[in-house]
């Protein structure tokens, strides 16, 4: 075991601190323009897709230079780039399974933030059970035909283009029949209605599908094999950034301990409360575990070990704390901790959300209950980890039981 | 940056397991519940020579670190292990070296290290706190010759110390100033012993009264009045030890209710298909992983002395409390019924765990040194 950060590491924090202090917008970014072109000072900057090949414009980066950035920004209140979606799960996707034309087209593109991207997999009735979806894309000649629904489509209402996964095959167990194809979200047939959130901001939409045509080129990877694809990019978003997910609570608990030196309930400062003393001291220690606990992943991602199932881990672990934490944050605050704007400067959170908006205590409360719903509920993390991790036998699911009716119906080889 | 084990502490694991497997089955675990001493003698001393513990080489010690006491330490929870490894090693030794008195541990850490030397620190009074402001013991000094007067509780494996380090104060003094460390001699004249049975039946603790007990003041370890510091860093590592026992306490526990989820039928499917099953489980595991980190990471931070090290400590103690006490329960839970029998090994684990969590701070007692530490900027920010 050795913990210490090397003096490279230092080096390059330093570096990314400087620049990072001599760049960063001064004022809220207003536009979508705006939020672009910080994007493409960021990529410029070297700090963007910095873990991909070079020949796609990466930097070979270590996950530690990665992870690095990742919490600079954090601390420097650095805008997000604007491409978050095509940043960290689409252009691995490509890069892994994409073909030559595809990297050559696209990946470049993402990195500048010249097309904008986001992820079409939710459906109204496929959540949870992702791979029921039932999207359709039809064979017709060279082009594949979609028809139907997405939902919960983070950033939709921007995108140029979207990762899909569709039904291609509808005769397939469920698992077998999906395709990943890439869609223009400019073709004729594409609407996107945008949803407003528990949070009082919209970020999501629904997205419908209409007869729109797609070239057959734009399949990723083999036909059917779509399910494989999406496993992976869902463990890229499971357990390789939790070091600046930390960052943020961090930086939430430090202001939380400016304002409890300063606010007083029942005539009595905050901080001398022993029963908040004893919160702010438990809240402190469950933050400091998910910190060692992201040490330990990015140890091993520096080794070069992908994140397995026990990603699962990390993801159950930073979104159960997260909503674990801003109940205690809105408990100490009181109602200030529910007031949305206009709160005195001594209790305001100047932390931006998630989306870098204009934060509140209230804000982020909202949003720690989305964190524990998507990439894969805190439910569907404990079947992963009972099942994957602890080797547990898989439960009695009426979708498997159909299957293997139809199974010995047809005397067919399905797998499930 | 590197979190897991080196190749000499995989296979310092690899020993302590094969030893503690090969010389202390459940079934010698079992055996010990009936002796006197709670512990067998020769099993002790051959473990102690497999040359592991921490102390200087020159006192016959391996010279290792709290990374690799944790790694015993987990290994010992898995047993869990009966006997005074804990209060040998950890507390007493751990109070001789950061004492940084050469004529004590030139004394007594030649005879720890060939196993010869059984020690304990008999720190926690009739109030049971873990701070100084605890401790009511009194030690006076007239010239070449001090007398200790005072009762200590829950002395862990007392009875079968050779030497008991006592914690006493000057007469007057408060909080940490003042505080000495005494060797003591179990045969002096004047300490006598009163057995504790306690629910953990792996343990054997004592009630030791002190009435005018006489000794000699070089039995005075390090300085006097001064020992205020050295027992800061002794309940640190203790701290770490007990949550890296507990943490292998847990670990066993996991495993036996996985491998029963996985064998045991009800309704015509076995219980670890059912998500109220497999989710309790999951639940455990990320708690014993999240162990796992907090263990190790706090005992990296001593051997690293680093700026938050006793933050670490805290962090560690009172995440294994919750966490140990979620994992050995709910491991008696999936068990049901054959859980809660005597008969089967799972309620050792969940009474080492419950014992371990009131010793060495309680959470209250960590999360209130947590934020003290917070408040005093003593934590690791990434830019460290």
């Amino acid at each position: 075991m050795d913990l210490r950060y090397t003096e490279q590491d230092q080096a390059f924090r330093q570096q990314v601190r400087a620049w990072l202090e001599e760049h960063v917008p001064r004022r809220k970014l207003e536009s979508l323009d705006e939020k672009k072109a910080w994007h493409r000072k960021l990529y410029e900057a070297g700090y963007l897709g910095m873990g991909w090949p070079s020949e796609y414009g990466g930097r070979d980066a270590r996950p530690m230079e990665q992870a690095i950035v990742g919490e600079e920004m954090v601390r420097a209140k650095a805008p997000a780039p604007v491409n978050g979606l095509g940043i960290s799960i689409v252009g691995p996707t490509l890069i892994h399974h994409g073909t030559e034309e595809q990297k050559q087209r696209h990946i470049q593109k993402i990195l500048t933030a010249e097309e904008i991207w986001c992820q079409l997999y939710s459906e109204p009735n496929a959540g949870s059970d992702l791979a029921s979806l039932q999207c359709r894309a039809d064979v017709d000649g060279d082009e594949f035909v979609i028809n139907g629904q997405k939902v919960w489509t983070s950033g939709a209402h921007n995108s140029d283009w979207g990762l899909m996964l569709a039904r291609t095959d509808r005769s397939a167990p469920k698992h077998q029949g999906i395709s990943c194809i890439l869609v223009d979200m400019s073709s004729p047939g594409v609407e996107v209605r945008p949803l407003t959130q528990l949070s009082g901001s919209s970020e999501f939409s629904e997205v419908f599908f209409t007869n729109v045509r797609v070239p057959a080129d734009n399949l990723v990877g083999e036909m059917n094999a779509g399910w494989r694809i999406a496993q992976t990019t869902l463990s890229y978003e499971r357990g390789g950034n939790t070091l600046s997910r930390y960052t943020r609570m961090q930086e939430s608990y430090n202001r939380l301990l400016e304002v409890v030196r300063t606010v007083k309930r029942n005539g009595t400062a905050l901080i001398d409360d022993p029963h908040i003393r004893w919160r702010l001291g438990k809240v402190f220690a469950d933050m400091e575990v998910l910190r060692y606990a992201s040490l330990r992943i990015l140890s091993r991602l520096e080794r070069g070990e992908r994140p397995g199932p026990e990603a699962s881990i990390a993801k159950l672990h930073y979104s159960e704390l997260d909503k674990a934490i801003q109940e205690v944050f809105l408990d100490i605050l009181g109602p200030y901790g529910q007031q949305i704007a206009g709160l005195p400067d001594e209790i305001a959170l100047e932390q931006d959300t998630e989306e870098f908006e204009p934060g509140s205590w209230a804000y982020s409360f909202a949003w720690s209950r989305a964190g524990t719903i998507y990439a894969g509920s805190s439910e569907i993390q404990k079947n992963i980890l009972g099942e994957r991790v602890l080797g547990l036998p898989k439960e009695v699911r009426a979708d498997r039981v159909q299957a293997a009716a139809q199974k010995a119906e047809s005397g067919g080889n399905g797998e499930n | 940056m590197q979190f897991d084990f080196n190749e000499d502490q995989v296979m310092l694991r690899n020993l302590v397991r094969e030893f503690l497997t090969d010389q202390c089955p459940t079934s010698h675990v079992r055996e010990m519940l009936t002796s006197d001493s709670g512990f067998d003698r020769d099993v002790y001393r051959q473990f102690v020579q497999l040359g592991i513990l921490p102390f200087p080489e020159r006192y016959g010690g391996g010279d290792l670190g709290m990374v690799e006491q944790a790694i015993i330490l987990e290994e010992m929870g898995r047993v869990p292990y009966p006997g005074p490894y804990f209060p040998t090693v950890i507390l007493a030794g751990s109070a001789l070296q950061s004492s940084g008195d050469e004529n004590a541990m030139a004394r007594f850490l030649p005879d720890v290290c060939n196993g010869d030397l059984v020690l304990t620190l008999a720190f926690m009074e009739d109030d049971t706190g873990w701070s100084p402001n605890s401790i009511n013991a009194e030690v006076t000094k007239d010239g070449d010759t001090v007398t200790l007067n005072g009762r200590k509780r829950f002395v862990p494996f007392a009875a079968s110390a050779d030497v008991i380090l006592v914690v006493a104060r000057e007469p007057g003094s408060t909080g940490k100033n003042g505080v000495s460390l005494i060797a003591v001699p179990k045969d002096s004249p004047g300490v006598s012993f009163g057995q504790e049975k306690m629910f953990d039946v792996t343990q054997r603790t004592s009630t030791l009264t002190f009435d005018n007990v006489s000794l000699p003041a070089e039995n005075i370890v390090g300085t006097a009045g001064e020992a205020g510091r050295a027992l800061e860093s002794t309940a640190e590592r203790a701290a770490v030890g007990a949550a890296a026992e507990m943490l292998g306490a847990s670990r066993r526990s996991l495993e036996m209710a996985t491998e029963y989820a996985k064998e045991r039928k009800q309704f015509g499917q076995y219980i670890g298909q059912f998500q109220a099953v497999k989710h309790m489980l999951a639940e455990m595991l990320e708690k014993v992983e999240n162990g796992h980190s907090a263990v190790y990471y706090a005992a990296w931070a001593q051997d690293d002395n680093a700026p938050d090290r006793a933050l670490a400590a805290s962090v560690a103690k009172s995440t294994m409390n919750q966490a140990s006490r979620k994992v050995c329960g709910d491991a008696v839970q999936v068990m049901g019924g054959i859980g809660f029998t005597w008969e089967h090994d799972l309620h050792f684990y969940f009474k080492r765990s419950k014992h371990l969590e009131v010793h060495y701070g309680d959470v209250d007692h960590h999360y209130a040194r947590v934020l003290d530490e917070v408040l005093a900027g003593r934590t690791a920010g990434a830019e460290v």
